[in-house]
């Protein structure tokens, strides 16, 4: 039966072509064709996010993302958008721990629309006081939706990584303090821009159905002459060992039912103990056969759901920087956090004492193969995991042997990372739950 | 020696751009170059390129281009190849090629709504149905199923909306006869084990109370009961006694009336090749019974003879949820793509006309939104918006200017031009992605809509008018009969909302209160 159900088909090799060069502006470049689809995504990437952002400036690497679509030198406030809607696109940015992504998804013949859009603003940034004060207004009502007003407030990122962390540029808060992000001004952000926007602190992606000699000589004509900068200085992320567990208790004015999140600190990338460390997450919480949604949902019926992962906003690869390992389960009132604990750390103790069963370990790992895929599919995923792969490993051809590490996991490095990585003392704990009000009425 | 020039070239260039408006720029470029250049716009390239190799990196690096570059010619399409055929049971087999990775995506369509015939005795059931199908068959645990899952790097969920049960399940490509095998079994032969149902009945309470702390799933539910009224398609969560009264037997009888394969259809995309993966399907679902859905008859949407404010109220609230809107049409009308194109200017992409007024020009919030949802019977359109507290009503007053200006002017060609665009620019996006590929060719069938609506996407979007815009917006833009929804706390906001009409005030359970 066993042997019968291992998978043990081999996997198609992953074959992404990738063109990688530098620019004498020190701008990393990359380029992969896939001519499936007429559609092509240009990503810039810039080597900053919020871990970096200045004291006194919570949510600032964020604002600044929003800045960046009020307008250059030859392309007014708005305009951006304007330009790759209007040539059949889509287009967005986003901020994270340690990057901030700036991307349109264009038929593949506007390519150079795309590409010109990206230089002007990585050249010209140019920003009004009004612009500053109109999008201190959108962030904080960005804020305002997704955090302030929401039941659970985002606790399991936001509060969790203030408690978690000892360093400030791990631990603030990264979508920002409301009076923070409204006392940002325009000098902030022209040193923001001159510090981090440069080209030699950045990688510009472009994949689809594309010609690289062509992309080469269009990334030549609009890039080639922005100037570098200074390198910005690479603050201090690191984090002294925890030593100790730490609880934290909340309570929700507009939660109706408990909730907490658990954040354990992960192995560095380049730790030997990573890859298991990947595949245990899969393996705790990856989906809904893993052992603490069948334990905490299923067996014992404590849990509504359970979600986290290894990064929370998004994958093994895309950091640079002290992680934790991130679970939040909404449970059912009645219970206690300890209950939903003590169950979650009998299923730890027993993978750390019997570890894991081969053919768990086999499905895992299919498991991780097809997520892994699935980032692969569409010109955005490949664009993503290319420019991140360039901008903290200067290697986007890794793309093809990422899978290798993962695949080669041992179950008995995986029992070793669960009983290493997976003790109380390494943890923060957050109890989030409801504020006393009256009985709400049910039904209608 | 040429980092050298580089370097020069940078130090000029950073001067320029930092600061293109200063005097002083002009002052310290040793060549004089910049300003006169920048008066040349487009035709410096020519004398610069012949003065040598020295000159053309100067000339690439200075050459900072003031305009929008041109398209290229057009791509190839690469629409995909679509092939129909039917089992003998009646189930419809729709199969797509899309070797993007080694991958395969389904849907399988099921005619049960989660509002259909038999709401009135069992509201919620297709819902509760959905949740609980794969969660134990006749031969697997559901545990059994999660792991199988697992193995084969697949998902397997059900969810029910207005018109149907969709099955969406995903596997490496290697594994597709596994995934077939699944998908059959929780297809025909649901246990709905007792305890699996009691947990499900359990959560799915609990979840609707968790989500009545949540500002969007109130003002969604509010908007749909407000507009759809008696129609099923006012349904969006069941209440709890009609959730706990559910029993095995209801939801057997219902499965065996609905999820049958003559009323079904079967999308599979991905690495497959078309004859094998027919070949497996027939394998897996050649028993499937067929059998007979029940004929529905529907009450009709209500007809508001005024706008009218469905206000739920949030005590504590620091932002008040809008959603505006009124019922349109049914998806296979042949005003859809009008009001699809309309719904783009005004506020369903984001260089819309509503995003830039109350977000780039007015900072009232982050995301407002436009949307066009048309369904089989009928559909809805809505635009809306969080906001601060404090501008609660000039959100509102903009919103219905925006409306109508939209119904009593046209639209520009340059705003019309741009709509299009994007629609079919972004239609080759999501037919690039299994899932969208997949998502896209199942409203053909459960909208019943034209065969060739894939192909004929983009001449309809092209063939479009300003006329036509303005004739869908007139009609189904209607501010004058608005449903207005606002979820938000009404002692701070009351003295903003009351100007625009009567109120009828809810609380987060759905029951009428009084201001």
């Amino acid at each position: 039966m066993l042997a019968v159900s291992l998978s043990t088909t081999q996997a198609k090799p992953i074959n992404v072509p990738v063109v990688y060069y530098k620019l004498p502006n020190g701008l990393k470049v990359v380029i992969s064709e896939d001519h499936l689809a007429p559609v092509v995504t240009v990503g810039v990437y810039y080597n900053v996010g919020f871990r970096v952002e200045p004291k006194g400036r919570t949510g600032f690497a964020h604002l600044f993302e929003h800045m960046m679509f009020q307008g250059s030198a030859n392309v007014k406030k708005f305009e951006h958008a304007k330009y790759v809607e209007a040539n059949g696109g889509s287009l967005n940015g986003h901020t994270d721990f340690d990057y901030t992504n700036y991307f349109e998804t264009l038929p593949s013949n506007r390519v150079e629309m795309g590409l010109w859009l990206e230089s002007d603003r990585m050249r010209s940034l140019d920003i009004s006081e009004e612009n500053l004060k109109n999008q201190q207004n959108v962030v904080s009502e960005e804020i305002r939706v997704n955090v302030l007003n929401q039941p659970y407030q985002f606790f399991e990122w936001i509060d969790l990584w203030e408690n978690s962390f000892t360093n400030w540029n791990n631990a603030h808060n990264g979508y920002g303090d409301l009076a923070e992000v409204n006392a940002a001004t325009i000098d902030d952000v022209r040193n923001f821009f001159k510090t981090y926007y440069a080209p030699n602190n950045a990688v510009l992606t472009v994949v689809g159905d594309v010609d690289v000699d062509d992309v080469k000589k269009m990334v030549a004509k609009h890039f080639a002459g922005i100037p570098a900068q200074p390198v910005p200085p690479r603050p201090d992320l690191t984090e002294p060992p925890q030593t100790k567990e730490k609880r934290v208790s909340q309570t929700d004015k507009l939660a109706n039912l408990p909730a907490l999140a658990t954040g354990y600190h992960i192995p560095a990338q380049n730790s030997p103990d990573f890859p298991a460390m990947a595949l245990l997450v899969q393996i705790l919480q990856g989906d809904d056969s893993s052992r603490w949604y069948q334990r905490l949902v299923k067996e014992k019926e404590l849990s509504l759901d359970l979600t986290g992962g290894l990064n929370y906003f998004g994958n093994e690869f895309d950091y640079n920087g002290p992680m934790i390992m991130t679970t939040r389960t909404t449970y059912k009132p009645g219970h206690t956090a300890d209950e939903i604990l003590a169950q979650m750390d009998a299923v730890i103790a027993d993978v750390a004492a019997k570890g894991v069963t081969e053919k768990e370990l086999a499905d895992a790992k299919v498991r991780y193969r097809s997520n892994f895929y699935s980032q692969l599919e569409s010109s955005f995923g490949k664009t993503h995991l290319l420019s991140s792969l360039a901008l903290f490993r200067d290697d986007p051809s890794q793309i093809n042997s990422l899978l290798t590490p993962f695949q080669d996991v041992t179950a008995a490095q995986v029992k070793t990372a669960a009983a290493k990585y997976l003790l109380a003392t390494n943890r923060t704990v957050i109890v989030r739950v409801p504020e006393a009000k009256p009985a709400p009425k049910t039904g209608e | 020696m040429v980092l050298g020039l580089w370097t020069w070239v940078f130090v000029l260039l950073a001067v320029e751009i930092t600061h293109p408006k200063s005097d002083k720029t002009k002052g310290v470029r040793p060549e004089s170059k910049g300003p006169d250049l920048r008066n040349l716009k487009g035709i410096y390239m020519k004398p610069l390129l012949s003065i040598g190799a020295l000159v053309l990196l100067l000339s690439t690096a200075i050459a900072q281009q003031k305009t929008p570059p041109p398209p290229g010619a057009a791509r190839p399409l690469n629409l995909p190849k679509l092939t129909e055929k039917k089992l003998s049971n009646g189930l419809t087999v729709v199969l797509a090629p899309l070797p993007n990775v080694p991958k395969v995506t389904a849907i399988l369509t099921f005619r049960s709504a989660t509002n259909a015939t038999d709401r009135a005795k069992h509201p919620g059931i297709a819902q509760i149905a959905a949740t609980v199908a794969n969660e134990g068959t006749d031969t697997r645990t559901s545990k059994q199923i999660k792991e199988e899952l697992r193995s084969i790097g697949g998902s397997l969920s059900l969810a029910s909306d207005a018109d149907s049960t969709n099955m969406s399940a995903t596997a490496l490509s290697e594994f597709s006869t596994r995934l077939f095998d699944l998908m059959s079994d929780v297809t025909q032969h649901p246990a709905f084990p007792e305890n699996e149902l009691k947990l499900a009945q359990d959560n799915t309470i609990q979840q609707i109370r968790a989500g009545r702390a949540d500002p969007n799933f109130l003002v969604n539910e509010r908007f749909q009961k407000a507009i759809f009224g008696n129609h099923p398609y006012s349904f969006v969560v069941p209440d709890e006694k009609s959730i706990s009264a559910l029993t095995r037997t209801d939801l057997r009888g219902f499965v065996a009336t609905y999820y049958i394969p003559n009323t079904s259809h079967l999308i599979v995309v991905g690495d497959i090749d078309p004859d094998k993966t027919f070949a497996e399907i027939e394998k897996a679902f050649g028993s499937w019974k067929s059998g007979s859905v029940p004929a529905e008859e529907n009450p009709p949407v209500p007809v508001r003879d005024k706008r009218q404010i469905y206000f739920v109220n949030r005590p504590g609230s620091i932002q008040s949820g809008i959603y505006i809107g009124n019922v349109s049409i049914p998806r296979k009308d042949n005003d859809y793509f009008a009001i699809r194109t309309a719904n783009t200017i005004y506020g369903g992409s984001f260089y819309s006309r509503l995003t830039r007024n109350i977000r780039e020009a007015k900072g009232y919030t982050y995301s407002p939104f436009s949307s066009s949802n048309t369904q089989l019977k009928t559909g809805s359109f809505v635009a809306g918006a969080f906001v601060r507290n404090e501008v609660t009503g000039p959100t509102l007053l903009e919103i219905l200017y925006e409306l109508d200006r939209m119904r009593v002017l046209p639209v520009t060609d340059e705003e019309l031009n741009a709509a299009k665009e994007y629609s079919t620019g972004n239609f080759s996006v999501e037919l690039a992605s299994q899932s969208g590929l997949a998502g896209r060719i199942a409203t053909i069938y459960t909208y019943d809509l034209s065969k060739d609506f894939i192909t004929d996407f983009r001449p309809k979007i092209q063939g479009l008018t300003a006329a036509d815009i303005q004739r869908v917006a007139a009609k189904y833009f209607d501010t004058y009969h608005a449903a207005v929804v606002i979820v938000g706390d009404w002692d701070k906001v009351k003295d903003q909302v009351t100007p625009f009409g009567d109120v009828t005030m809810y609380d987060a359970e759905g029951n009428v209160i009084t201001k």
